[in-house]
């Protein structure tokens, strides 16, 4: 670990401190990176990386190598991953047995292994960089450039990359009402999932009465599915950081907060890390490079409650409180934590910030749609051939999200429908795959941008299911503070349950719809608000869905028990006998060389010869 | 932070706004609520969890009401919402009308029994509910939240408070147990809008009982005929409230208000000779 040598007293410090860490003789001529995001970590990826340090110690003098831990590249599906310089060769899926080789070979004697390389499923070309992947070409990586080129654990690397060099323009060149006019020119809008204008935020909170003035940096990412937010902090802390001290310094804020929770322990650690080494090196405190702007950030972890990401939820545990969201009717830039002015942005959010005052509005402003600029990133998860980090520029359609990146579906399946947004979110079937991701497009299909979950789901997902999962996973997450959120979920999943349990009621879809009017109307919080979302955006879609629940008592997705049968096909039965070994309540009859037949009055419908059956000669009916 | 004080920090804007409720217009202080404006209108809005003593939290959501913004309503709670510049409400719109009935019909899930409850219901329209009441051990409080303030706020004891989350969520004294901080006063007894919240007299063990929360106190029994009068730590506090000489008054705090009475009326008597009628 490289020490830290200087404290830098003024903003050209910065650039000069990164001239000298690019100097050919400090860097290392071969750099092995490991990706030690949390998909990778859990697959082993440290020890790879103590691995390849030792090896690295080991061979010692004539080359210098390094061996780097960096942050979250996104292809979790194929980790863990490492890539080595010169060449930027992609090596996935590495197991502790190829270091040594790869090390051999590749490090030291500059040969490609190609049974590490990735092959399109396709094509079956083997790609030897990230950008010969299909996953990568797509994307348009600002927020996520750093990860996996940098240590997250030194500031080195980022000021290397060009970090803190947008604070050092801010507080030499720039007045605050500038840097709110740049972020205004870039168009940012909050990637938390609002989607309200930053500029027009940063600027309330500017003109607020009152002192001392708060920014947040919202980390309490909580929807099922989603981890992008996770990964920027584990992946490039000191981007967030960087974002901060700029908004800080365009509010005329002096303290900050970041709000973790507590599950994303590797993020926590990082940041901590950060935190401090931007403090040692005068980033951070008082007088920052020599200028009268005054900033610190400190770090609160949240127990884990979903409502907290909500921002005055956040503020009332911020300030030690049950995590209790309050009304908005006056805003938070103007009466937030403790009653002060205090503007919250999210992870993302922050993460843009040094890009844009770096390269310019107008540049930011070039990508995107015409009202949501930038890109976005998304986690996109479920049945996809491809799942992981991904960050597109906005206005791509999810086709080519999921065809392209996504590698299309798994298992040859027909794709279902989309989930975006997260549990405030909606399902989009196939026949809107050609949306523009926008802040408005995506509403307008009852969905939402949410803070970029993206879960795929193929035919074999029931609808109803869908809905009745994330209308349980918010009747958990209910503060319980308000009636319509803490008694109308519980309504609206006793009847979603009553409907996947075989015994929906004619006028059910109309009774969801009233209470999620209801919802929606009359919530106190966001989370209540949109809480009917899942449920509208399914019944919307795929009413023939609830129907065949309901009405003819079939889940076309064979996915909820009592609404399909089992049956066996006789053609495809070797009369084998396991099934009918397996059967616990022997409803299963047949002999040697006869096909077996379900006694469907005995079945209970366990699935166990479903299971069990060698020849999938057992049917969903 | 109570909404007075967050208020606090707001600009100073126009003083005194116009707020027109159905048609009806009343001029009100900057950043009193919808709800003060209707009450000088003279017009009724049912509310369940607001107490003019109280800070408002807007839990219940039955104060529901309509605000016009030009291109589109919004359904905004006016127990809480601060009036900060002219605006046009509506109370009786439909769409009002149906948010407190909806609200309303899942809160009768919730307290069935509670004839206070019908009774508002009834008010605003509603007959029954058609959702399936809650489980027993959750049944007739409708969390909102009133008892637990007032305790806070007022009394300043916080002997009761919310355990639980979602719909888990209920009023109790910590780990269920009768509280120590409890000091029978029986404030929350009076505001509890469904009167789930009662005080029981224990006549022979001279104690009062809050219930649910089974606290019990020791209650100040007169020294004449033997009626409970008030709780013990009630009484102490507030004769620790009195300031100046109260020697003559000491003599006679351990009386019911009727013995009192009575033992003034002879000593009344006593002292200027006249007999009572």
């Amino acid at each position: 670990m490289i020490s830290i040598p200087v404290k830098l007293k003024k903003p050209a410090d910065i650039e000069a401190f990164a001239h000298s860490l690019k100097n050919p003789e400090h860097t290392p001529a071969r750099i092995v990176r490991v990706c030690i995001g949390t998909g990778c970590a859990a697959k082993g990826s440290r020890k790879l990386y103590e691995l390849f340090l030792e090896a690295a110690k080991e061979h010692g003098e004539n080359i210098r190598i390094e061996a780097k831990c960096v942050g979250c590249h996104g292809f979790c599906e194929r980790g863990p991953i490492v890539v080595i310089e010169p060449g930027e060769i992609f090596y996935q899926q590495v197991e502790e047995p190829d270091v040594a080789e790869i090390f051999r070979e590749t490090v030291l004697g500059g040969k490609i292994l190609d049974r590490l390389l990735y092959e399109d499923a396709g094509t079956e070309k083997k790609a030897r960089t990230e950008m010969e992947i299909p996953f990568y070409k797509v994307q348009h990586r600002i927020v996520l450039a750093g990860n996996g080129r940098i240590d997250p654990t030194k500031i080195t690397d980022y000021i290397a990359e060009g970090g803190y060099s947008a604070i050092a323009k801010v507080l030499s060149s720039m007045t605050p009402e500038e840097v709110i006019k740049e972020i205004e020119v870039a168009g940012l809008r909050g990637r938390g999932g609002g989607g309200f204008p930053t500029a027009r935020k940063w600027r309330s909170c500017r003109e607020a009465d009152g002192l001392p003035k708060y920014v947040i940096c919202n980390g309490d990412e909580g929807d099922p599915g989603a981890f992008m937010d996770r990964s920027i902090m584990e992946g490039n802390p000191h981007s967030v950081i960087e974002g901060m001290l700029i908004g800080a310094y365009a509010i005329g804020s002096e303290h900050g907060y970041m709000y973790v929770r507590n599950e994303y322990p590797l993020a926590i650690e990082h940041l901590k890390t950060a935190i401090s080494q931007a403090r040692e090196m005068g980033l951070l405190g008082q007088n920052i490079l020599n200028s009268s702007f005054s900033f610190d950030i400190r770090i609160n972890r949240g127990g884990g409650a979903f409502v907290c990401g909500e921002s005055t939820a956040l503020m009332a545990s911020l300030e030690g409180c049950t995590g209790e969201p309050r009304a908005k009717y006056v805003h938070t830039v103007e009466s937030g934590l403790r009653g002060k002015p205090t503007n919250l942005n999210n992870v993302e959010t922050w993460a843009n910030v040094p890009q844009i005052i770096n390269r310019g509005g107008k540049w930011f402003a070039g990508i995107g749609t015409e009202k949501s600029k930038g890109t976005k990133v998304f986690s996109l998860v479920g049945k996809v051939l491809n799942t992981g980090l991904v960050e597109v520029p906005m206005g791509l359609t999810l086709r080519r999200i999921i065809d392209e990146i996504g590698g299309g579906m798994r298992d040859g399946k027909r794709f279902k429908a989309v989930q975006t947004g997260g549990p405030s979110g909606g399902c989009i079937p196939s026949e809107n795959l050609d949306t523009r991701v926008d802040f408005e497009e995506l509403t307008q299909l009852g969905s939402m941008m949410g803070s970029g979950g993206m879960i795929v789901m193929d035919e074999d997902t029931c609808m109803v299911r869908v809905a009745r999962y994330f209308t349980e996973f918010l009747q958990k997450e209910s503060c319980g503070k308000c009636t319509p959120c803490r008694e109308g979920i519980s309504q609206m999943l006793y009847i979603l349950d009553r409907i996947t349990d075989a015994e929906g009621q004619v006028g059910d879809i109309e009774r969801l719809e009233e209470l999620a009017e209801l919802l929606e109307g009359t919530a106190l919080c966001a989370l209540g608000k949109t809480a009917a979302n899942p449920v509208i955006s399914t019944i919307r879609y795929f009413r023939d869905e609830y129907d065949a629940h309901i009405r003819d008592r079939r889940c076309p997705a064979k996915e909820c028990r009592g609404l399909f049968r089992y049956e066996i096909d006789e053609e495809a039965c070797k009369a084998c006998g396991i099934c009918l070994k397996n059967c616990p309540v022997n409803a299963i009859t047949g002999e040697k060389k006869v096909p077996h037949v379900i006694d469907q009055d005995k079945c209970t419908l366990c699935g166990m010869c479903w299971e069990k059956c060698p020849f999938t000669a057992v049917l969903k009916i | 932070m109570p909404l007075h004080c967050r208020l606090k920090n707001i600009k100073k804007g126009k003083p005194v706004p116009t707020v027109t409720i159905d048609g009806r217009k009343v001029r009100v202080k900057k950043d009193a609520t919808v709800l003060d404006a209707a009450n000088k209108a003279d017009i009724w809005i049912p509310t369940l969890c607001y107490h003019p003593a109280l800070s408002p939290d807007a839990a219940c959501r039955l104060c529901m009401v309509e605000l016009d913004r030009g291109e589109w309503r919004q359904l905004i709670t006016a127990c809480n919402y601060p009036v900060r510049k002219d605006i046009v409400v509506y109370v009786s719109s439909e769409r009002a009308k149906m948010a407190r009935r909806g609200v309303m019909e899942l809160l009768l899930a919730r307290a069935p029994e509670s004839e206070e409850l019908k009774a508002l219901a009834a008010r605003i329209g509603v007959k029954e509910t058609r959702y399936p009441t809650v489980t027993e051990s959750q049944r007739n409080c409708i969390l909102c939240g009133l008892c637990v303030k007032v305790c806070e706020e007022i009394i300043g004891q916080s002997a009761i408070g919310f355990t639980g989350r979602g719909v888990e969520r209920t009023v109790a004294a910590p780990f269920r147990q009768p509280s120590e901080d409890c000091i029978g006063c029986g404030a929350c007894v009076a505001v509890c809008p469904v009167g789930t919240i009662k005080m029981r007299i224990h006549k022979s063990e001279q104690e009062v009982e809050i219930s649910p929360f089974k606290s019990r106190v020791k209650l100040l029994v007169c020294e004449e005929c033997g009626e409970p009068v008030v709780s013990m730590q009630v009484n102490e506090r507030v004769l620790g409230m009195v300031k100046g000489n109260i020697e003559d008054f000491l003599k006679h705090w351990r009386l019911c208000p009727k013995c009192r009475r009575s033992r003034t009326a002879a000593r009344f008597q006593e002292v200027t000779g006249c007999e009572k009628d």
